[in-house]
């Protein structure tokens, strides 16, 4: 789906750098500040909410939070009424 | 980036693997357990072991009860899922392999725990862990794969008839990619439109990739593979279409399913738009007498990911409504039974190739109608690819990549970049999502549904060759997109021509199955930059299941 609205909490106060968010993302919406070593959350409307990068993260610094408004379905129901 | 000074970064290998999902890296390992001296490098445009599908999905295997005789499933298949349009050689290997494919996976690494639940005739499913893709990639390291991450697969590259290489570019750093190989093995996946979570990784660059290179294509009508979701938060919904009912308390289900079978079938969402254009919607699930409860499975890692999916979708449909949602599954990869393509030493596995292979006949790449037939159809055709390839290489001498070609490929990928104005990607992926989407347009066609289908599609090429990127992500997204407008015609294209229903393919003005004009595939080819249309007859005398005699 594309022009989604899905966001991400992140919390870099436990963060330690390791590079599984990075690596879990399946579709570069999440890129690596390769300076700070840190995650960037930079095509966020992109994001399908797989969910990879909160659960992979060990520290726990990461949270997807879902608008599930925001998920475009290419229906058109409309036609129907 | 400067136009005038792109890193170059030149490769070789035996064989090359593009996709790092599990058909990609069974390829690999299939490659060096046969031939340890063959240099098998995986090229992957995210991380190899974390692409992909299987490592998302429900975490089911299709399993066949050892008891079976393959001859026997084929005489069940045949006729009530592949319509008569399979390649039965291959559905029958696919079959006779289940075992040792599932021993296999074991000794790789991969957990499968022995506990089954009936999915349809014949059929189980077994649970396997969704770190599967992880283990298959650690095997691979430790045979001696050779792995390279972000980079995007963008062209192939040819000599004469035969594969020579393939051509693609860093996401990350922009460096572009040229390796030399002797035969090439794509494991990219179907192609999905970016429409639903689960299947947004496949995108078809491959597919356009091979088509562009004169590859045939076959059966691309089958692409438009979709199944009910929940309507609020759009959570696919296993087995609800054993109950589904009306606004007037109707159960619907019975409409289109008299008996137990196959538990996927499109005409269930022919039933959700007849029902809808009666004006008897919306259609919801009744929970009394549902099928099929998931419990027991023993898959610790998929656990949380699971529970992070599902936990923050409850209670979020209380009405228990219900909606068909496009999915894709187009894998028309044409490849023969030892999976390689019309191309010489250019090999398809998984979903790239499947409807494309013929394994399954009338039904789009896995699940399908068989849930969970997805994974060890990957692995069943990565091992033949894989091990096919690694005898190929023995003999085969080192490719002439065409220096011509290479520059042509490398400025074709990076034009988005330098362009000063243009279209968006994702005005492309728009276009080509709104004809795709509706399942009046993919599912349930007819012949002026697919003209106006054709006519968007014709609309939105004029962006095709006149898309903008800002940065690598943008030029990656251009391709794609179209790859997905590519794939999109070719499926249209292909529906048009074939003057019947068939299995998962239906037709609204021609609604019953015709064996005597249509036991026939049909192959898209590109010839000269034209796209055409032919059909090839189905050897059905030769096969082991023939048409019915009344």
């Amino acid at each position: 789906m594309i022009f989604q609205n899905h966001t991400i909490e992140f919390d870099p106060t436990n963060c330690v750098g390791c590079k599984m968010c990075y690596q879990a993302c399946f579709i570069d919406v999440i890129q690596w500040d390769a300076e700070n070593k840190r995650p960037v959350f930079k095509y966020m409307n992109e994001c399908e909410h797989c969910n990879y990068c909160e659960v992979s993260c060990k520290k726990g610094c990461i949270k997807v939070i879902v608008n599930w408004e925001s998920q475009r379905f290419i229906q058109s129901f409309d036609m129907y009424k | 980036m400067d136009k005038n000074n792109i890193q170059e970064t030149r490769l070789s290998a035996d064989i090359l693997i593009v996709g790092g999902g599990i058909a990609g890296l069974t390829a690999a390992v299939a490659a060096k357990e046969k031939n340890p001296d063959a240099k098998v490098l995986v090229i992957e445009k995210q991380t190899a072991g974390y692409g992909g599908k299987a490592n998302k999905g429900g975490g089911v295997l299709q399993w066949f009860d050892p008891q079976m005789k393959a001859d026997d499933f084929l005489q069940y298949h045949t006729p009530a899922v592949a319509c008569y349009l399979g390649n039965q050689n291959v559905t029958k290997k696919y079959i006779e392999m289940n075992n040792d494919m599932i021993e296999r996976l074991d000794r790789w690494g991969v957990t499968i725990p022995k506990f089954k639940i009936p999915t349809g005739p014949m059929t189980f499913m077994v649970g396997i862990d969704l770190d599967n893709c992880l283990k298959m990639r650690n095997t691979a390291k430790k045979l001696g794969v050779e792995i390279v991450n972000k980079v995007t697969i963008s062209d192939l590259l040819t000599d004469g008839d035969k594969i020579a290489g393939a051509v693609g570019y860093s996401i990350v750093d922009g460096t572009f990619y040229v390796v030399e190989a002797k035969t090439v093995i794509l494991a990219t996946g179907s192609q999905n439109y970016r429409i639903q979570p689960m299947w947004s990784c496949g995108r078809g660059d491959a597919i356009a990739a091979a088509y562009r290179a004169g590859a045939e294509m076959r059966n691309c009508e089958f692409g438009n593979f979709s199944q009910l979701y929940k309507k609020n938060t759009l959570q696919e919904w296993v087995f609800c279409e054993n109950n589904m009912f009306n606004a007037l308390g109707e159960n619907v289900t019975q409409n289109f399913r008299r008996f137990p079978e196959a538990d996927i079938s499109a005409t269930a969402i022919r039933e959700w738009y007849e029902q809808m254009s009666m004006g008897k919607g919306p259609i919801h699930l009744v929970m009394e007498g549902r099928q099929g409860g998931l419990s027991a499975w023993d898959r610790p890692y998929g656990v949380p990911f699971w529970d992070a999916d599902h936990g923050k979708a409850e209670g979020r449909d209380p009405e228990l409504e219900m909606c068909p949602g496009f999915i894709g599954e187009q894998s028309p990869l044409n490849v023969d039974e030892n999976m390689e393509s019309t191309i010489k030493g250019l090999y398809g596995a998984g979903d790239v190739s499947y409807c494309g292979s013929g394994a399954s006949g009338a039904v789009p790449a896995p699940p399908g109608r068989n849930r969970g037939s997805g994974i060890l159809n990957a692995v069943y055709a990565g091992i033949l690819a894989g091990e096919h390839s690694a005898e190929a290489v023995k003999e085969a001498e080192a490719p002439k990549a065409c220096e011509g070609q290479i520059a042509k490929y490398k400025e074709e990928a990076f034009a988005p970049l330098f362009k000063e104005e243009g279209y968006r990607a994702i005005d492309l992926i728009d276009a080509v999502q709104k004809v795709v989407g509706p399942v009046e347009y993919s599912v349930y066609m007819s012949e002026y549904r697919i003209n106006i289908a054709l006519r968007k599609l014709e609309k939105a090429k004029a962006m095709v060759g006149n898309l903008k990127a800002n940065d690598l992500h943008g030029v990656l997204e251009c391709h794609e997109a179209e790859a997905m407008l590519l794939c999109a015609e070719m499926m249209f294209k292909a529906a048009l021509m074939r003057k019947e229903s068939r299995g998962w393919f239906l037709r609204e003005d021609y609604p019953v199955m015709d064996n005597e004009n249509w036991l026939k595939w049909i192959i898209v080819k590109n010839e000269n930059g034209e796209m055409t249309l032919s059909t090839k007859d189905i050897p059905i005398d030769t096969y082991p299941v023939g048409l019915p005699r009344f």
